[in-house]
């Protein structure tokens, strides 16, 4: 079922929480709800769930208005941050409360937790009060739980948010995959990056109280909207330099450490422009002193980051720059280096609004990917 | 250093040891009168040392009190009948009003709800002799007073706010996750109260109910305005104890002995579900 | 080699009455050099809190003994033991400002106005707190308040910093940064720190030797490079690196040329013989049943090889996260740019015995990291 919500507001008390929040979402697609706490996702969910209502717009579930429509009665599910469980009943009256309330016969019901059970690898604590399970159960029976009455809408509050890291990660490769599988439209929240450009199909950066980008993880990734947004996705952080562009013998460039660095064609109308430079970590890497452009910068440290090793560099003019490279690279690990930046993945920014100005050569990438 | 815990292990228990006697000497003091006769009672200096009789808790029972000078009658066990049916059908109608309402404070917020609930509460604060007068002439004409329906009803004065705040804060420490939960697995609200928020808050009902019982129990100046001698309970009931011939010591202990029986029995049988509803860890975890 | 600032000798802590109580750390002893930062790395209950608070001096050793820069401190009070610690939780003074906060340890020792305001704005300024120093803690976020008790703990003079969790409320987009920052602070001033956590990327980025606890006992005690090229056991291999190390059961058997194993779905991985040191050879034949881990960076796509199809890919932005159905299990890749792969893509992958960590499936201990034989 398609989800839509138009201008959608909420405010408690005088606190506007979503201010016009307007998405779509098609028929068994995942949108993912993504941004730092307190920027209204968990509110956005009660909403489209009815267990609050908003105070203006339409939440339509396959086109049809939700307004006045009871929580149970609009094939939803839901997975809560902290699981939400029922503490004083057992994992299989937990999973089966769904199925209890469309009033499926006790056979049915059997079937139906142990399926998911066995799917979720929980069938062997199914006896179990919330209480006794570990962690990394609780969030799969709550899991379960939302699956369990095959919904048509499936709202996922941040469901990994308090589960180890391990886990995390497996879940991360599993969940996508699983959900699929149900066929529903799902909104997935979190504030987890790698998460949301591993789930979304799309995702909808959020901040508060209204939507600031909605795109294919490519397309926030490659070309997020705002410095906002660039902050948001990629770790280590994006660096963010001050820059004001100039034009030159071969087209517009900007000045680093007295390096140029030459910009695309299409940005020949920025020239003054107060500005910022956005460089990814993974964009820069250590070349020899002589290369062209190379940046001399002195290496504060170094470390190992999920694969990558992190440097954390300060140019002559104490600027700092974090570096990414795929582990087991060689690279100065303190001292003096020298620094090339890949041009094509720069980013530039309005100084004053923080708003990408988009170039030809990043209007490219985003379609292709 | 583990001998300074020792120390600190016997010290502490020392302390305990003096705190439990300091509370329970009465008690135990008004248990061995209650087996004595008023002669040993009364002797100087007191001892421990005596023939336990069973005489007190026989004519208790009886209906008979045996004065130096005369034999009087008494109904101790009909008032100990009131003093039960009254306690039980109050709080019985106290939670059947205090458990809705207490949900609907704690989960609806509704315009006004906080004054309201306020303004229960309030009605523990005003001294019961000034709701008494105007109430008993107001009873009067309205033929219940010296009914049970009047004083259940009057009752409710003492149960109700207390059943009302304390079941109030069990419900508000229910997440609202996990009600939501339970109405968009599909379930109704009816359904979520019944079988999400009371199990949750049972162990707060529990201990609203038994502290409500025992102050329904203890209530005098209610029943000793409102009630004749038929509806007295108890606490009233043992003032027949202080005759003109004197005060019959030994019959007061036995009757007090009697008569904390039930709240005793009671306070020992729910203390788990006390203990539990105080630390409502189950829910939160 | 410099000598030790912190010396941990056969610490146990027992919550409750002695060898009978719960025994929170086992025996635990671990040296620290002057000027090293050291990471106790471990999930929640694994006894790394309680040793850290017996370091501190708020929770009694209950055997064994702890030095701090060559003097036993274990009967002695936190006040007397020359240690700054920083707090998990919020432990700021409620009533005075962040700059107060901050200040408070160099007001109390007398230090003249001027230089207590000059190194507060140079710590204020690496973890970008200056903008709410005059401000009070309740008004401040988690993240600004963990980051000024990490600045109160951090300006001390102290012959052993104590940092408790100290990163977990930050915001993601600062951590990598302030890490950086943090580390260069440190090292540049030859301080010795001890970093408590449950997070395994923070011990990386920070410390010079991990810790690794389990159930009360320290299980191993290495370099993060030691910790990833040769983990202890099997506990430590899959505990310690992000993503997970794959791991596979298998039987080993010898033939003439090959060493082959035999995994669960029926499969097999077949090395030449030649490749494994004589002596590990024989070991992994006798064992015969043994735990295969492979990090997920080591294995390679390749044009032949053992077949795997591909289950997920997920891109994030600088690397690529591939599942693979594989011998009954999911195999993990991680490949550093855009993979164009798709679910139900079959994949051939290799394992370089180099890569391969072997493990003894009944006690867990490493036998191989790579060609030789483990000691």
């Amino acid at each position: 079922m398609s989800l839509s919500l138009k201008d959608v507001h909420k405010s408690f008390k005088k606190d506007v929480v979503l201010d016009g929040v307007s998405l779509e979402v098609p028929t068994g697609k995942t949108l993912v709800l993504f941004g730092p706490s307190g920027a209204g996702k968990t509110v956005l969910l009660r909403l489209i769930a009815g267990v609050i209502e908003p105070d203006a717009g339409e939440i339509a579930i396959a086109g049809r208005d939700m307004h006045g429509v009871e929580p149970e009665d609009r094939g939803i599910g839901m997975a809560f941050q902290n699981f939400a469980l029922f503490p004083h009943l057992s994992a299989h009256e937990n999973i089966a409360s769904p199925l209890t309330a469309q009033r499926q016969s006790k056979s049915a019901i059997a079937d139906g937790v142990q399926r998911l059970a066995k799917l979720l690898k929980i069938d062997h604590v199914l006896g179990h009060k919330p209480k006794e399970l570990s962690n990394g159960q609780k969030q799969r029976t709550a899991l379960a739980r939302a699956l369990a009455g095959q919904p048509n809408v499936l709202l996922l509050d941040d469901p990994l948010r308090n589960v180890d890291a391990k886990l995390r990660f497996e879940m991360r490769l599993e969940l996508p995959r699983l959900i699929k599988d149900q066929n529903a439209t799902v909104i997935y929240v979190t504030q987890d990056y790698k998460e949301a450009m591993a789930f979304g199909d799309e995702i909808a950066v959020i901040n508060g109280g209204r939507v600031q980008q909605v795109g294919s993880p490519a397309e926030i990734y490659l070309t997020p909207a705002n410095t906002d947004i660039a902050r948001l996705f990629g770790d280590p952080v994006i660096n963010l330099l001050e820059v004001t562009p100039q034009m030159g013998p071969s087209g517009p460039f900007v000045s680093v450490s007295d390096q140029h660095l030459v910009l695309p064609p299409s940005h020949v109308g920025d020239v003054d422009r107060p500005c910022i430079l956005g460089l990814r970590p993974e964009a820069l890497r250590f070349v020899e002193a002589g290369a062209p452009g190379a940046i001399p910068l002195t290496v504060e440290t170094e470390a190992p980051l999920n694969e990558k090793t992190v440097t954390l560099a300060v140019t002559a003019r104490g600027r700092e720059i974090m570096m990414s490279r795929p582990a087991g690279t060689p690279g100065p690990s303190t001292g003096a280096a020298h620094m090339g930046i890949n041009a094509s993945a720069a980013l530039l920014f309005d100084r004053d609004t923080g708003a990408l100005i988009p170039s030809q050569d990043a209007k490219t990438k985003g379609k292709v990917a | 250093m583990q001998s300074v815990s020792t120390l600190e292990r016997v010290l502490r228990g020392t302390a305990l040891s003096l705190v439990i006697f300091f509370f329970m000497f009465p008690i135990f003091w008004i248990f061995l009168m209650s087996f004595q006769t008023n002669e040993t009672i009364l002797r100087v200096p007191p001892s421990m040392v005596f023939e336990p009789t069973l005489t007190n808790y026989r004519s208790l029972i009886s209906g008979t009190l045996e004065g130096s000078t005369a034999t009087l009658e008494i109904r101790f066990m009909g008032n100990l009948y009131n003093s039960l049916f009254l306690s039980v059908t109050s709080v019985t109608v106290g939670l059947l009003l205090g458990v809705p309402a207490a949900y609907a404070f704690a989960k609806l917020k509704f315009r006004g709800s906080e004054d309201i609930a306020f303004t229960l509460l309030s009605f523990r604060f005003a001294p019961p002799l000034l709701v008494l007068l105007p109430l008993t002439i107001y009873f009067q004409k309205i033929g219940l007073a010296d009914t049970y329906v009047g004083l259940i009803w009057v009752y409710q004065l003492i149960v109700l706010p207390l059943i009302l705040w304390i079941v109030r804060g069990y419900f508000e420490d229910i997440p609202s996750d996990i009600e939501y939960a339970h109405r968009i697995a599909g379930h109704g609200f009816w359904s979520t109260f019944t079988k999400i928020a009371l199990p949750l808050a049972g162990p707060g009902i529990a201990a609203a109910g038994l502290l409500a019982f025992i102050f329904a129990w203890n209530n005098f100046i209610f029943a000793l305005v409102l009630a004749s001698a038929d509806k007295q309970p108890v606490t009233v009931g043992a003032l027949a104890f202080i005759t003109a011939s004197g005060i019959n010591y030994g019959q007061i202990a036995a009757g007090i002995m009697l008569s904390i029986a039930p709240t005793f029995a009671l306070a020992l049988y729910a203390q788990r579900y006390l203990v539990e509803g105080l630390s409502l860890g189950a829910v939160k975890g | 080699m410099s000598e030790a600032m912190l010396q941990i000798s056969n610490v146990d802590k027992f919550y409750g009455p002695l060898d009978l109580g719960v025994h929170a750390v086992k025996n635990v002893s671990l040296d620290v050099a002057r000027g090293d930062i050291i990471a106790l790395l471990g999930s929640s209950g694994c006894g790394k809190t309680s040793t850290l608070r017996m370091i501190a001096g708020f929770e009694e050793v209950s055997r064994g003994s702890i030095s701090i820069a060559g003097r036993e401190v274990q009967t002695l009070p936190p006040v007397k033991r020359n240690v700054a610690m920083a707090f998990e939780g919020y432990s700021l003074y409620p009533t005075v400002t962040v700059r107060d906060n901050i200040a408070f340890a160099l007001k109390s020792s007398g230090r003249p106005a001027a230089e207590i305001a000059e190194k507060v704005a140079e710590i204020a300024e690496m973890l970008e707190i200056t903008d709410i120093l005059e401000r009070f803690p309740s008004s401040i976020s988690g993240g600004q308040q963990q980051r000024a008790s990490l600045a109160r703990a951090l300006i001390r003079d102290a012959d052993l910093y104590l940092l408790d969790e100290p990163m977990g409320q930050l915001e993601p987009q600062l951590r990598t940064l302030l890490r950086g920052r943090i580390k260069y602070y440190i090292k540049e001033r030859g301080l010795t720190a001890i970093l408590v956590t449950h997070d395994q990327t923070e011990a990386n980025a920070l410390a010079d030797k991990i810790a690794v606890m389990e159930d009360g006992e320290m299980q191993q005690y290495a370099s993060p490079e030691e910790i990833k090229d040769a983990p202890a056991n099997l506990f430590t291999g899959t505990f310690v690196g992000e993503p997970p190390m794959n791991v596979f059961q298998a039987q080993a058997t010898a033939s003439d040329k090959a060493l082959v194993f035999a995994l669960q779905d029926g499969s097999e991985l077949s090395f030449p013989k030649s490749s494994f040191a004589a002596a590990l050879h024989d070991r992994i034949v006798g064992l015969g049943k043994v735990t295969l881990g492979v990090r997920p960076y080591a294995v390679h796509r390749k044009e032949t090889g053992a077949a795997a199809r591909v289950l997920a890919n997920q891109w994030l932005g600088d690397q690529s996260h591939i599942a693979a159905e594989f011998a009954g299990g999911a195999l993990v890749l991680v490949e550093h740019d855009r993979a164009a792969l798709a679910e139900g893509d079959q994949i051939a992958v290799q394992l370089d015995p180099e890569d391969l960590h072997i493990f003894d499936p009944r006690t867990g201990a490493a036998i191989s990291h790579g060609a030789s034989l483990v000691g």
